[in-house]
């Protein structure tokens, strides 16, 4: 059936510098603020913008993002007309299919998905940034200027402006030049990698840049430069709020703290724009005798009998008498045992650091190669062992061993 | 396990629950910071495999519809079968009046049993807090041959006046059932669930039906105890059982407790309950929590101790919770201090008010209102 806009969510992005945390899931899949992943920001933004048929492009280690989409339920997108829809590469006859080259060139792969539902307006997603925003808004701004392609724009400083893509506009933000990540910056329009494109002229342009052999099929590199030398009409639609690219282990860190400032951040709790996520069955969180709670978001399933500070638990977190806990994400099931001090750190699903482990430090403001320290999902960190700052633990570290 | 179906009681409420249960019954009561009590007859037996259970409501079920819904949260929203509510059927013969006991209510809705697909049927009722082994209870009436079973406790969790008590010989096998006595017997305290084919219900439902019976276990077992095989099964981890306000706070405290918590919450039998999509409970700088069960969705920015909070419960700055139990969207204001209460949904209270019951008489706040 016809629809007047489809959203595409380019999900297939390995999210290398994520390291360890994306060596088994894509980047939309990993975990963020207690209770969500990546991608229910994006897909909660479509359902409360009255968009109900979403393409989810994946291509990266699609097993988990599958199944923790499924049937689209818990964002309510288990829609009999529309609804969310997995997008894989596929083959075909003739050419035998390939994967998915570009960001462009998963769209054009998936012209057929989008013909079905012969939409007015495609709206372009990726599945790595937080953030709340009405795309309705966005596509009225697209009709309103009558463009052919409406791209999402958030005013940087014009330091940051040289590590964006930067849009150059005239007085009623049409947008007459593209600079991709500029060393003098003309304006401080900072793309986010939002797109609104009318389906009949995208369709155009995603055809002759397939048909380019030298092309790379990126939007950023190809589709939007092409239009805009074709004379098209491309409007900067201005955004303010929150909005952070968590694409690594520092913005990732740094974004799950924003969400201890509910009131200058995202307010995860006002109910005129939530955020949709699949949970699992877990009873209450429980605080034993002897716990100290404070600054910190914790979920369901937790076991809090030590001292948490300034951190992020995700469900089924188990925090023993004695341990600390202090800036520092715990995504589901990990483990703190008694007596051990996390410390700037992020713990991935099912870790486990044992009795007198230390993890992380603080930054003391004289080392330069300071960082948070990851340790990966599953692995055992033994007793008494010590992860320094920095350090991307992804193999089982031996009690006593320093890494 | 597609051989049991489920049938569970549905429409009791307890007078001494007072305002708890003015606006719903005993089976759709708040419990353990995200559940209702239909919630953990319902899990045990999903996840004993059941797929078809039929919830036999009367009155003040309102609230309990609003919690179950389609049954989806249990995976009970399925073509065939799945989750059926059964409200009284009024026919001219059958004015629609309170059911005068569990007999009656089966009588009530005795087409629907007649079509139960499955060869055995557990009847239980709704408003206790157990997470009991369904598919095991089954496995035992089997190799037992027993035509009924029930499962009983050695402990005892309820009011004597309200349970029912049996008394077994050696084989465990059935020889008498003490009904609400003024103090309770030796044997075993009976949770009043059984287990027994889909054939041997429909005839007793229709003998009782025939005699104006309506008791199941006065007047459906207590005369058969010689002809029927009626067995025991012993089920000895937590149960709650809610008679009163008091009992209600002190089950609510049990929670606390880490083998109870183990009892009722452990990996492999989850007790599911309607999805609210809360985000994590935020705690804010100045927070200072123990020993409590915290749902999510709340946001904490004062002191809680020993208190069970539901989900999206707000305790602001400088306000101390102690000793109580809040239910869903309660907000206790600023420097407001707060002990040996239970407030009811949606209650607020105002910033400075200083509250406090005592544990032997917590103070129930009613639904809604301001204090």
């Amino acid at each position: 059936m016809k629809k007047e806009c489809v959203a595409m969510l380019l999900a297939g992005g390995q999210g290398s510098r994520l390291y360890a945390l994306t060596s088994h899931v894509a980047k939309p899949a990993v975990p963020f603020g207690g209770k969500y992943r990546i991608i229910d920001f994006p897909l909660s933004n479509c359902v409360n913008s009255g968009i109900d048929t979403v393409g989810v492009l994946t291509q990266y280690r699609p097993l988990e993002l599958n199944s923790y989409i499924g049937s689209g339920q818990p964002w309510d997108l288990d829609r009999a007309d529309g609804g969310v829809h997995i997008l894989p590469p596929y083959m075909r006859e003739g050419d035998q299919g390939t994967w998915y080259k570009g960001t462009a060139n998963a769209i054009y792969q998936n012209i057929g998905f989008l013909d079905m539902y012969n939409p007015e307006y495609v709206v372009i997603l990726s599945g790595d940034h937080i953030y709340k925003m009405d795309y309705s808004l966005m596509v009225d701004h697209h009709k309103k200027v009558s463009a052919a392609c409406t791209i999402s724009v958030l005013e940087v400083t014009m330091e940051e402006a040289k590590r964006f893509g930067i849009m150059n506009v005239d007085a009623d933000d049409i947008i007459f030049e593209f600079e991709e990540k500029p060393p003098q910056p003309k304006s401080n329009l900072a793309s986010m990698g939002i797109y609104v494109f009318t389906w009949s002229k995208l369709r155009e342009y995603l055809i002759a840049d397939e048909a380019d052999p030298t092309s790379s099929n990126d939007f950023g590199k190809n589709i939007i430069p092409n239009m805009l030398a074709a004379g098209e009409k491309m409007a900067a639609y201005r955004f303010q709020g929150y909005w952070k690219d968590v694409g690594t282990i520092d913005s990732l860190w740094d974004a799950n703290m924003d969400m201890l400032a509910p009131r200058s951040s995202i307010d995860l709790y006002d109910p005129s724009w939530p955020i949709y996520a699949r949970t699992p069955v877990t009873p209450p969180h429980v605080t034993g005798p002897d716990s100290k709670v404070s600054h910190c978001l914790v979920t369901g399933g937790c076991a809090v009998y030590g001292t948490v500070e300034n951190s992020i638990l995700f469900h089924s977190v188990t925090v023993e008498e004695g341990a600390r806990v202090r800036y520092s994400i715990l995504m589901p099931g990990a483990t703190v045992k008694a007596g051990a001090v996390v410390e700037y750190s992020i713990i991935a699903e099912n870790a486990v650091i044992e009795q007198n482990a230390r993890v992380g430090t603080p930054p003391d403001g004289t080392d330069p190669d300071w960082g948070v320290a990851v340790v990966a999902g599953g692995v055992t960190v033994g007793e008494q062992a010590i992860v320094t700052a920095h350090a991307m633990v992804r193999d089982n570290v031996k009690g006593g061993d320093r890494v | 396990m597609n051989d049991l179906h489920g049938i569970i009681f549905a429409y009791h409420s307890y007078r001494n629950l007072g305002e708890l249960t003015r606006h719903r019954n005993t089976c759709s009561l708040p419990y353990g910071g995200r559940y209702r009590l239909i919630d953990f007859m319902l899990s045990s037996l999903v996840n004993a495999g059941v797929s078809d259970i039929g919830l036999i409501v009367h009155e003040n079920y309102q609230s309990l519809l609003d919690h179950v819904g389609s049954g989806k949260d249990w995976d009970l929203s399925r073509k065939h079968g799945g989750l059926r509510i059964l409200p009284p059927f009024s026919t001219a013969e059958r004015s629609q009046r309170e059911y005068r006991g569990n007999m009656d209510a089966l009588v009530g809705v005795s087409s629907y049993l007649r079509n139960i697909r499955q060869e055995y049927v557990v009847l239980a009722w709704g408003h206790l807090a157990v997470n009991l082994p369904m598919a095991d209870v089954l496995r035992y009436h089997l190799s037992t041959h027993s035509d009924i079973t029930i499962v009983g406790t050695a402990n005892r969790w309820g009011i004597p006046s309200e349970c029912q008590y049996l008394q077994t010989d050696e084989t465990g096998r059935v020889t008498d059932i003490a009904i609400n006595p003024s103090t309770a017997p030796e044997g075993l305290e009976s949770l009043e669930i059984c287990i027994l084919s889909k054939s041997l219900l429909l005839e007793l439902v229709e003998d009782c039906a025939a005699h104006d019976v309506h008791s199941f276990s006065r007047g459906a077992l207590l005369p058969r105890l010689n002809q029927l095989k009626v067995t025991t099964y012993r089920y000895d981890g937590y149960v709650g059982r809610f008679h009163s306000v008091k009992d209600y706070f002190r089950c609510s405290m049990d929670l606390l407790q880490d083998e109870v918590r183990a009892d009722l919450f452990h990996d492999g039998a989850p007790v599911r309950t309607k999805d609210r999509n809360d985000p994590s409970t935020y705690y804010g700088p100045d927070s200072k929590c123990h020993n409590s069960l915290i749902a999510d969705g709340c946001v904490i920015e004062g002191q809680v101790e020993n208190s069970i909070l539901f989900r999206g419960v707000v305790v602001e700055a400088g306000a101390k919770v102690s000793n109580c139990v809040l239910m869903q969207g309660t907000v206790v204001g600023k420097d407001a201090c707060v002990s040996y209460a239970i407030a009811d949904k949606n209650v607020r209270i105002g910033d400075h008010r200083i509250l406090s019951g005592q544990e032997s008489f917590p103070i129930a706040i009613p639904k809604n209102t301001a204090v």
